[in-house]
């Protein structure tokens, strides 16, 4: 994208104050999205992502800089911004990159931008109507199909300099049933770091056809009860309990500020000794895989907690300064524009030793979460909440009617400790995660689980 | 800044290429530079300053975008084939519409703004920092001050004629407080962002707010499910009036996303006492704007008032769709026109915080709400959010509680705001920027202990 020379002469402008390290991420990111509704494709988006990021550490410190001017005198301006702030000692700096190749373990078939539009419309189509012919109470579907062709360069004082491009394809359909002037939408939006090739894995119609079944279920579904309750909570998307109740605090982000509750806790215990949970970020294919972080470092898998026991945090390289730690591959950025910090890419709860149907068995009263919405949580205590997209009563070991608007809230110390079942249906959902370096592809996963007891929110009286 | 006119130029060309029947240009350009502090010194820095390229185009009667952050003449040749390509399978029947500037556009205040040197946001925020540790002893880790400060400038250009430009700026600061408890356990945490006079305002007054905001929550407990009088904090109210605005999109209601529409302008979809504005015009606010995402005028209107739903919110599609006049909330965005607010409150009741505290009784008074995004239905109205705040006993606020959610629909809840306080703030200054006095809701399920 850059050449070289261009790239070693930016980067010792901007050391040439007394930095003592640099980098530079270059980005061209061509995104497609089409939007159906109305049993028609109303919007296209087209954009190209264009942009370079500097930053330069000095002990702790960071500076940084984007622009979106690529020309060589457009970087030397943005390296001089950066120079600017650093702004100690002059330094006579040498810089001498060597390429180096990624492994990509995530070879693509089909480039989306090579194919013609309209297959791609005919492919959202097929998963649209698949939703509004489900049901005649489907009074209305939306949906989009989304490919990202994200190209990357990166390039630092350390003489690392490595490229990497990486395709994604996402569809979401998102279905609204009407019964009697009840309202009640349901949405299904699978992905994965593949091109047009993904829909060899996953049929369209399929996608429209889980989005209407959830919605129809809601139409049926009577208030949640409120209160605290055994919950079990099913495989895919369900993961986003782990994601927010632990993921998020076990990021260097928090960590190394020393605002996570999960800070100087490793080898100690933090779960049940049920819970094995990983971040891998190698998985072929998968949404939340990455070759390398968006610092250059090769992602790998990272085993985060080993039978309870708290193994691992994931790093990049500012907070791994902080905290006298190697980076783990899990620096990330949404854009050129936004300063990279440690996230998550796969993250999931390992299979466990419990039969699913002795999970079910075992709740006298409780609830079924069978798929989840998103949720949030505070690190700093630890407190979060998630919404239950569908979810169930179960009664006496039997799954019973469905109920609406539950959401289950609590610690992420305290669940982490009440997971006292886990199953073996080990499966993954996918994600646009939100936090300080924007939103990011991760997958969330795990068998289903039981919760021995938790905070549901909802509006009914039992 | 940017050189609009080679841009345009090259529009151009390409456009006669591409046999396009009109062709309109929107472009911002934004710069802006921030910091932070952490523990004892400045560790972050950023900066950033880049140029987008929004363009749509007719083509045999159809609406085609594409954007860019490109801006030479090779990129913005293939920009304007994009746009033409992807016209062709957009399958939307609806008249294509871009506009001719026909309208009458208010003057608004112009913005006199420089931005502030790196050195001088650094030690305005070093400043804040020192006043945040020298206040209390059991300040903790996390706590941090910051400072930042931006302009952006916004041109559209079509070949109806139309040129508009508009630039705006400001400087902000905040503070983040985390404090400890004696035995330095515990944190809690509390933020105030400052949206004017970054060099001169009461940085120990504010410093004290967010210790004191922090403080407040040591020993939260818990609370019984059941059924409370609640009142929403100013700030709550306008993360839900935010999570909800969308339900008064003209937009939202043709395709079947929201409860309201224009068959329910002229009736009843609130309590009495609630008036709802939306206006680019609020003053105070620095960032105003005369014309919308599609270079139509903006205006002033009251979507409710006194409980009666006045008009939803347009633009020229939607509005030509439900045979009334745009009311100028166009938005621009990669993906085409939408629907936007601008300045969007409650206007403010009759009491103040404390005398509507005294008036409820007995519940919870909620100050912190957290995960809208996704406990939140704008279809059904129904939601489920967890909250922290204080019990309500005898007309005075007393123990702190959290872990608690708050569940009800959006639409009842218009209907059951039985007070609202006087005290109406503003947030930080934006194009939009979303409020609401506290309000006082009876009889809402709460699931806790």
């Amino acid at each position: 994208m850059i050449k070289k020379n261009i790239l070693e002469r930016v980067l010792m402008k901007a050391m040439s104050t007394g930095a003592d390290f640099a980098e530079i991420f270059v980005e061209h990111t061509r995104s497609n999205s089409l939007y159906f509704i109305n049993s028609r494709i109303e919007e296209i988006s087209d954009s190209t992502i264009s942009g370079a990021g500097i930053r330069a550490f000095l002990g702790c410190r960071c500076v940084s800089a984007s622009t979106t001017d690529l020309s060589e005198s457009g970087l030397v301006t943005c390296a001089e911004r950066v120079a600017d702030v650093i702004s100690q000692s002059r330094a006579e700096v040498s810089i001498s990159l060597t390429r180096a190749i990624p492994t990509n373990v995530h070879p693509i078939k089909i480039v989306p931008d090579t194919v013609a539009k309209s297959r791609k419309v005919d492919l959202l189509k097929a998963g649209c109507f698949a939703a509004s012919e489900k049901s005649p109470e489907i009074f209305q579907v939306s949906g989009s199909l989304s490919d990202v062709d994200h190209e990357i360069l990166v390039a630092n004082s350390d003489g690392l300099l490595i490229g990497d491009r990486s395709i994604r394809t996402r569809m979401g359909i998102s279905a609204i049933g009407d019964r009697g002037g009840n309202r009640q939408s349901g949405f299904y939006g699978p992905g994965a770091k593949m091109g047009l090739e993904f829909f060899d894995t996953v049929d369209p119609k399929s996608v429209g056809e889980e989005a209407a079944r959830i919605a129809l279920v809601k139409l049926g579904a009577r208030p949640c009860p409120a209160g605290k309750m055994t919950v079990a909570i099913e495989n895919g998307f369900g993961g986003v309990i782990f994601h927010e109740a632990c993921g998020h605090s076990l990021e260097a982000t928090s960590v190394a500020k020393n605002t996570s509750q999960m800070a100087g806790k490793l080898g100690m215990k933090i779960a049940s000794e049920k819970v094995t949970a990983v971040d891998d970020g190698t998985i072929p294919g998968a949404w939340g895989s990455i070759n390398i972080d968006d610092e250059g470092t090769p992602s790998r898998r990272n085993v985060l907690i080993e039978n309870g026991i708290l193994k691992s945090y994931m790093i990049d390289k500012l907070n791994g300064r902080r905290m006298g730690m190697a980076p783990t591959g899990n620096s990330r950025r949404q854009s050129y524009a936004y300063d990279p910090t440690s996230r998550m890419t796969n993250t999931f709860i390992e299979n466990g030793n419990d039969k699913n149907e002795d999970i079910i068995a075992s709740i006298e009263y409780g609830l079924l979460a069978n798929r989840m919405g998103g949720g949030s949580v505070n690190p700093i205590n630890g407190t979060f909440n998630f919404s239950v997209e569908e979810g169930y009563i179960v009664r006496n070991g039997k799954i019973c009617e469905p109920v609406l608007g539950a959401s289950l809230i609590g610690k992420g110390s305290e669940i982490l400790m009440n997971i006292d079942m886990v199953g073996q249906n080990l499966f993954c959902g996918q994600g646009m995660c939100g936090s300080s370096s924007g939103s990011i592809p991760t997958n969330v996963g795990q068998p289903l689980i039981r919760v021995s007891s938790i905070t549901v929110g909802g509006t009914a009286e039992e | 800044m940017t050189d609009y006119k080679s841009i345009i130029k090259a529009v151009e060309n390409a456009a006669s290429e591409n046999g396009l029947e009109d062709y309109e240009l929107y472009l911002t350009t934004s710069e802006s530079i921030g910091c932070e502090t952490f523990r004892d010194e400045l560790s972050e820095f950023s900066s950033s300053k880049g140029t987008s390229v929004y363009f749509r185009c007719i083509k045999n009667g159809k609406l085609g975008y594409a954007t860019t952050q490109k801006t030479d003449d090779e990129e913005i040749s293939l920009l304007v084939a994009r746009g033409a390509e992807n016209a062709l399978i957009n399958e939307k029947d609806e008249r294509a519409i871009i506009y001719d500037g026909k309208g009458e556009y208010r003057q608004v205040p112009e913005v006199q703004f420089t931005l502030p040197s790196a050195a001088k946001l650094a030690s305005i925020a070093m400043d804040m920092r020192n006043t945040l540790y020298n206040s209390d002893k059991n300040i903790a880790d996390g706590t941090s001050a910051g400072t930042g400060a931006y302009l952006s400038s916004t041109f559209i250009y079509n070949s109806k004629g139309l040129t508009l430009e508009n630039e705006v700026g400001n400087a902000n600061a905040y503070m983040y407080a985390v404090v400890s408890d004696e035995n330095g356990e515990s944190p809690e945490s509390a933020f105030k962002g400052v949206y004017k006079d970054i060099d001169s305002f009461d940085q120990q007054e504010v410093a004290d707010y967010v210790i004191n905001k922090a403080k407040r929550k040591f020993g939260a407990g818990n609370v019984k499910t059941g059924k409370y009088n609640i009142i929403f904090s100013r700030e709550c109210m306008a993360e839900i009036l935010s999570t909800y605005r969308s339900v008064f999109y003209a937009d939202s209601a043709q395709k079947g996303f929201s409860k309201l529409g224009k068959s329910l302008v002229g009736t009843k979809i609130a309590s009495d006492i609630v008036t709802l504005t939306d206006t680019p015009f609020k003053e105070d606010n620095p960032l105003q704007i005369s014309f919308d995402g599609e270079g139509y005028p903006t205006m002033e209107k009251n979507v409710i008032e006194n409980g009666i739903l006045k008009t939803m919110l347009y633009n020229l599609t939607t509005a030509e769709k439900d045979g009334v006049e745009s009311t100028g909330n166009a938005s621009r965005g990669g993906s085409g026109i939408g629907t936007r607010v601008y300045s969007f409150f409650i206007n403010p009741g009759r009491m103040n915080d404390e005398e509507l505290i005294k008036f409820a009784e007995n519940g919870i008074f909620v100050t912190d709400m957290k995960g809208f995004h996704a406990g939140a239905d704008t279809v059904s109205g129904d939601f489920s959010i967890e909250s922290e705040g204080f019990v309500i006993e005898n007309g005075v606020l007393t123990r702190p509680v959290r872990s608690f959610t708050v569940a009800g629909n959006f639409f009842d809840l218009l209907l059951n705001i039985k007070e609202i306080s006087s005290e109406l703030e503003m947030r930080s200054p934006g194009f939009t920027q979303i409020a609401s006095p506290a309000v006082l809701i009876e009889n809402m399920s709460v699931a806790g202990e």
